[in-house]
């Protein structure tokens, strides 16, 4: 199992992940933008129509404004999320180093492997707070009761599992797996040179789990994260307003 | 839960969908019907699969729809409203529906579905402030009116919205007005005016070589009278050489509500027959919203007439409004002095950028304005958007329930006049009024311009 979902599978995942985005975003590319469908008040020119969803994108701003509850629980996650992944990404290049690779003389490596250290912490524990508070919503408020499918309580479980495990191997010492480590484990698979996975079953989960969860992503609604755009794309477009005046009238504006 | 139990309109019989165009399909053809349809509408309109495919049920939607807050059904959650063709479109469309049907909220689609859809699509009063609100912007009018579509090209569609189209594609208006009843109620209109302001206002109709085609609301001729005595004398007093046609004295367009593949098309096309015809200047549009929406924003992409690029058109908001700005239009706000409020239209503030025009409008032509709350594009809809002014028992009462938001919304304003510029929502806050109880007299816009003119 351990050569499997340490050496096999990733392939397969990122071979379905990115096929999978594709052949959906292929499918949206189809069909066209048939009438102009803009929300007013209309961006007077594209800037603004590009800057529209950007804010929205940074600050959630519909969701601030309309349903501060849920607000608090989808903000907190995706800032979160959006960290640790980051996080992922540049503690397992630079080994928890890149602060100090990035500002030499600000940052000694002691400095920037205890921020590290001390940024996944909290961004763990705050990513597990914030699924529990998107749990709650779905279970105990009623319109998001309402609205609910089988799935969308998966979706959040599944994510509640990979970062409790995270969270358990960032948290308790005897079953924390060094940077080094990771970084061997996803450098060998990157280079086609995959190594056996480390000798900790929450590693295995944990990796396995992200996997099922790249493998469903394009097929579920997680690809709002793209969708988005596209959405976007065609109800904020600018808007050219005719010009006013009656021809042949007495008075004109 | 059965067919039996769902709140629907009246249903238009066989004959009367076929007198407009429509070939009823038999029901044990429906389904797959539906079904070849949703496949059709996948393959061609982007916002329609965008809406199906990007929701993530965060329920956002729920408490910024004015039917789910009427009503409290689930199914008017917007949603769960597009969920009805969305649990179809998995079934068949994607590749989770199809492995994992029960999973991801997949569904067959069966007769009893489609007596869903026919039930909430008509409750959906397309005001799109679940587009406004969504986090992504998903428009769940786009999904309204491609179950409206299908539903139509399957045969089934209410009495009120059939009729109405077929009104229209007879007489030229929703109102089955002929050109001499027209005529008739026109004369009448003048003698009003020069009774009440001492002045003589022609309303031409199909007058050759005139410069601006106005197209009035039918609803004008009946139950609005002031909003097109407001237009005819704000034209005269800018001295405009107008005109109307009478194969096109109508605002609104029930084909964009039901079926906007020909019905809508083909009266833009007979518009723009009517236009190059009496070779006018310019369109200038009454108070409507829907139908200043279709005109606005789907000619451009839908008319196959050259003269539609040629010929501007504007909303007779946009003229006023535009004088007002230049200071030309010598007004007294003193004889509107009663506390006013406006109802911001769903078409014109969400789908038409109206917002500020009818302000501008309104502050320079009454004395005492209060804004509602909330209010522009974040306004609640009347209830009646997109025509479903249905009379039936349970429909009627639905409307009131749907209006409940609305009625909350004025009360508090203390206002005396709701100055509601558009057709539909006058003719849905009349009853609104009434069985709510509110103290107010409904108004268009226009009324209050003309009401407002200093003659010299």
């Amino acid at each position: 199992m351990e050569v499997f979902v340490g050496q096999i599978l990733p392939y397969i995942t990122v071979a379905i992940f990115l096929g999978g985005i594709t052949w959906r975003i292929w499918r949206w590319m189809i069909p066209r933008i048939v009438h102009n469908i803009t929300l007013s008040p209309f961006p007077s020119n594209w800037v603004e129509a590009v800057m529209h969803p950007v804010v929205q994108l940074l600050t959630m701003w519909n969701v601030l404004k309309f349903d501060r509850g849920l607000w608090i629980g989808a903000f907190l996650l995706h800032f979160s999320l959006i960290n640790i992944l980051g996080g992922h990404v540049t503690g397992f290049y630079w080994v928890g180093e890149h602060f100090h690779v990035w500002a030499p003389n600000l940052v000694t490596l002691h400095q920037s492997k205890l921020a590290s250290d001390f940024l996944g912490t909290v961004f763990g524990w705050l990513l597990f707070a914030a699924i529990l508070i998107l749990l709650y919503r779905r279970f105990a408020v009623e319109k998001v009761k309402l609205v609910s499918a089988t799935s969308d309580y998966l979706h959040l479980f599944l994510l509640l599992t990979i970062v409790s495990i995270g969270n358990w191997m960032r948290n308790v010492r005897d079953f924390s797996v060094p940077y080094q480590v990771a970084r061997d484990v996803l450098a060998g698979l990157f280079t086609f040179n995959p190594v056996p996975l480390p000798d900790n079953p929450f590693f295995l989960y944990h990796f396995l789990f992200v996997q099922i969860l790249m493998i469903i992503f394009p097929f579920s609604k997680l690809m709002h994260t793209f969708g988005m755009f596209w959405e976007r794309w065609i109800v904020n477009r600018p808007y050219r307003e005719a010009p006013r005046g009656l021809p042949g009238a007495q008075i004109q504006p | 839960m059965s067919a039996n139990a769902l709140r629907q309109p009246k249903k238009a019989n066989e004959a009367l969908m076929r007198s407009v165009g429509c070939d009823p399909v038999p029901d044990d053809k429906k389904v797959e019907a539906a079904i070849q349809h949703i496949d059709e509408f996948r393959k061609k309109v982007r916002s329609f699969v965008m809406a199906m495919e990007s929701c993530v049920k965060c329920g956002l939607c729920a408490e910024n729809c004015h039917t789910y807050l009427g009503t409290k059904d689930p199914y008017n959650i917007p949603a769960n409203r597009a969920d009805l063709i969305r649990k179809v479109y998995k079934r068949y469309f994607t590749v989770q529906g199809r492995l994992f049907g029960g999973l991801v909220g997949a569904e067959e689609l069966t007769l009893e579905m489609l007596e869903k859809w026919y039930s909430y699509f008509y409750q959906c009063s397309e005001c799109r402030r679940c587009g406004h609100t969504c986090p992504f912007g998903i428009d769940t009018c786009e999904v309204t009116m491609v179950g409206r579509q299908i539903l139509y090209w399957l045969g089934i569609g209410p009495q009120l919205h059939t009729a109405t189209a077929g009104a229209i594609l007879k007489t030229g208006n929703h109102m089955g007005l002929t050109k001499a009843g027209i005529e008739d109620t026109l004369e009448f209109l003048a003698e009003e005016i020069k009774d009440d302001y001492g002045i003589d206002v022609e309303f031409p109709v199909d007058k050759p070589e005139s410069d601006i085609l106005y197209i009035p609301s039918s609803a004008d001729f009946m139950l609005n009278p002031g909003t097109l005595k407001g237009a005819a004398m704000f034209f005269k007093y800018v001295g405009a050489n107008w005109t109307m046609t009478s194969r096109m004295t109508e605002a609104g367009n029930f084909g964009y509500l039901m079926d906007q593949n020909r019905i809508q098309r083909e009266l833009v096309s007979r518009l723009f027959e009517e236009a190059v015809k009496l070779g006018v200047k310019k369109i200038v549009w009454g108070e409507c919203g829907h139908g200043w929406r279709a005109a606005k924003m789907y000619i451009p992409t839908m008319s196959d007439y050259v003269g539609s690029r040629r010929i501007p058109i504007t909303h007779i908001h946009d003229e006023v409004a535009a004088l007002i700005e230049a200071g030309k239009l010598k007004l007294d706000p003193t004889r509107n002095s009663r506390k006013v409020t406006l109802h911001d239209p769903c078409n014109y503030v969400r789908a038409c950028g109206h917002c500020d025009v009818m302000r501008t409008v309104i502050r320079a032509v009454t004395t005492d304005f209060v804004e509602m709350t909330p209010y522009k594009e974040q306004n609640f809809c009347c209830g009646g958007g997109s025509g479903i002014l249905f009379d039936d028992p349970d429909m009627y009462q639905y409307r009131i329930q749907a209006s409940q938001k609305k009625a909350d919304q004025v009360r508090a304003t203390g206002a005396e006049i709701l100055c509601a510029p558009c057709s539909i929502c006058k003719a849905q806050l009349y009853p609104m009024v009434k069985e709510h109880k509110l103290p107010v007299e409904v108004h268009g816009l226009i009324d209050l311009v003309g009401n407002a003119l200093v003659w010299d």
